[in-house]
């Protein structure tokens, strides 16, 4: 898999987006944006080639489900891998997730192997 | 029946009596009439002085708890405020500086691994040589194989000493910069103190409407999110680690 994947990381702690970041580098994956909400996110998704989505969902502005619902809807963002990394663990907002479609669900406080557990399993199976 | 044929029927004999003493020139009677109608009023009077004064007090009360409640709106909450941001900015510098030190010392520990590397080949390509020729020239061949490792060694002990240091001062400022729990910690419980007082207060003005308050539910949105799960207050069916997360969404399908 190739490590040039452009990553999109949206959280509105400046700390975890460093802190994901930093792990994604020493995953190999050195092409990373950031940006705070949703509502900053989704117009970058749709001028910048992105590969892979990984975003929050209690953020202002636009949540990340919200997010999600806007990628999906889009043609040209509707296939992208999207990870929600996120305090959120309540058992229905998981399945809201879930149906909103993405392709993995991380909650924080998270391991630098849960995520890249999830990252490989999601780009070996993502788009095909 | 109307109230003056009330008081007709209450104080109507006494009233006659009081009159019959009175053209009698009885003086004792006379009293004892005045004192039956006294006595007839008495508990009336003394039941509104106690309605006058409960009253007094209960709006004494509640202009101390509502004078109480207005500085704790008007000054207290937003200090609070003040104090809470002050935790936000604390804990972001704190973690900020920690990432930044974590960041620093990485390439030094991946220098130093990588210049060890270096060393450890070139050791091994000294061991994989031929077998040296007896005699001074076997001697002089061994050690002219071996300058490759030495100046090896010469290139990794300097730095390898000084990153490692480097690493060791930045691990000392990341124990350092852990000093935040301390204060966002006593910030908080200060806080927490005045939520407490705040609860007290607002209890004891609800007592004193006579507990008819209307329990009005916070209306929260699944959109939106509900925060991080806080143990003993979130409801619900929450996942509390990874593993339930992946079972739940393995049962899915997913």
């Amino acid at each position: 898999m190739s490590k040039d994947l452009k990553f999109l990381v949206v959280d509105d702690f400046s700390t975890m987006r460093r802190i994901i970041k930093n792990l994604l580098h020493d995953l190999g994956y050195s092409n990373v944006t950031e940006a705070d909400d949703g509502k900053t996110a989704l117009p970058m998704l749709q001028a910048g080639n992105f590969d892979f989505l990984i975003t929050d969902w209690n953020m202002p502005g636009m949540p990340g489900l919200d997010l999600i619902k806007a990628v999906r809807a889009d043609a040209r963002l509707a296939k992208m891998p999207v990870l929600m990394l996120t305090a959120e663990a309540k058992r229905e907002q998981i399945i809201e997730a879930a149906q909103a479609g993405v392709n993995g669900y991380v909650i924080k406080p998270f391991t630098a192997e849960t995520l890249k557990e999830k990252l490989d399993k999601i780009l070996g199976t993502a788009g095909k | 029946m109307s109230n003056f044929s009330i008081l007709q029927r209450e104080y109507g004999a006494c009233l006659e009596s009081m009159t019959e003493a009175f053209q009698r020139d009885d003086e004792a009677a006379f009293f004892t009439a005045v004192d039956h109608i006294v006595h007839m009023r008495e508990p009336k009077m003394l039941g509104e002085i106690r309605k006058l004064t409960g009253d007094l007090q209960k709006a004494l009360e509640r202009f101390s708890i509502e004078s109480r409640l207005a500085d704790i709106a008007e000054r207290e909450i937003p200090n609070a405020r003040a104090r809470l941001t002050h935790v936000i900015n604390m804990t972001d510098e704190a973690a900020h500086r920690t990432l930044d030190l974590v960041e620093r010392s990485g390439p030094l520990a991946e220098r130093t691994a990588r210049e060890a590397n270096v060393l450890l080949e070139s050791l091994e390509a000294f061991r994989a040589r031929p077998a040296p020729t007896a005699g001074f020239e076997g001697v002089a061949r061994s050690v002219e194989a071996f300058l490759p490792v030495v100046r090896s060694l010469e290139a990794f002990l300097p730095s390898a000493r000084s990153d490692c240091e480097q690493i060791r001062r930045n691990l000392a400022d990341v124990l350092l910069a852990q000093g935040y729990q301390d204060l966002t910690g006593q910030i908080i419980r200060s806080v927490i103190k005045l939520v407490e007082e705040l609860e007290r207060t607002l209890g004891d003005l609800t007592a004193l409407s006579g507990g008819a308050v209307e329990h009005a539910t916070l209306g929260e949105s699944n959109s939106s999110g509900f925060g991080p799960v806080v143990p003993g207050v979130t409801q619900g069916e929450v996942a509390s680690a990874q593993t339930d997360v992946d079972a739940l969404l393995s049962g899915l399908g997913m």
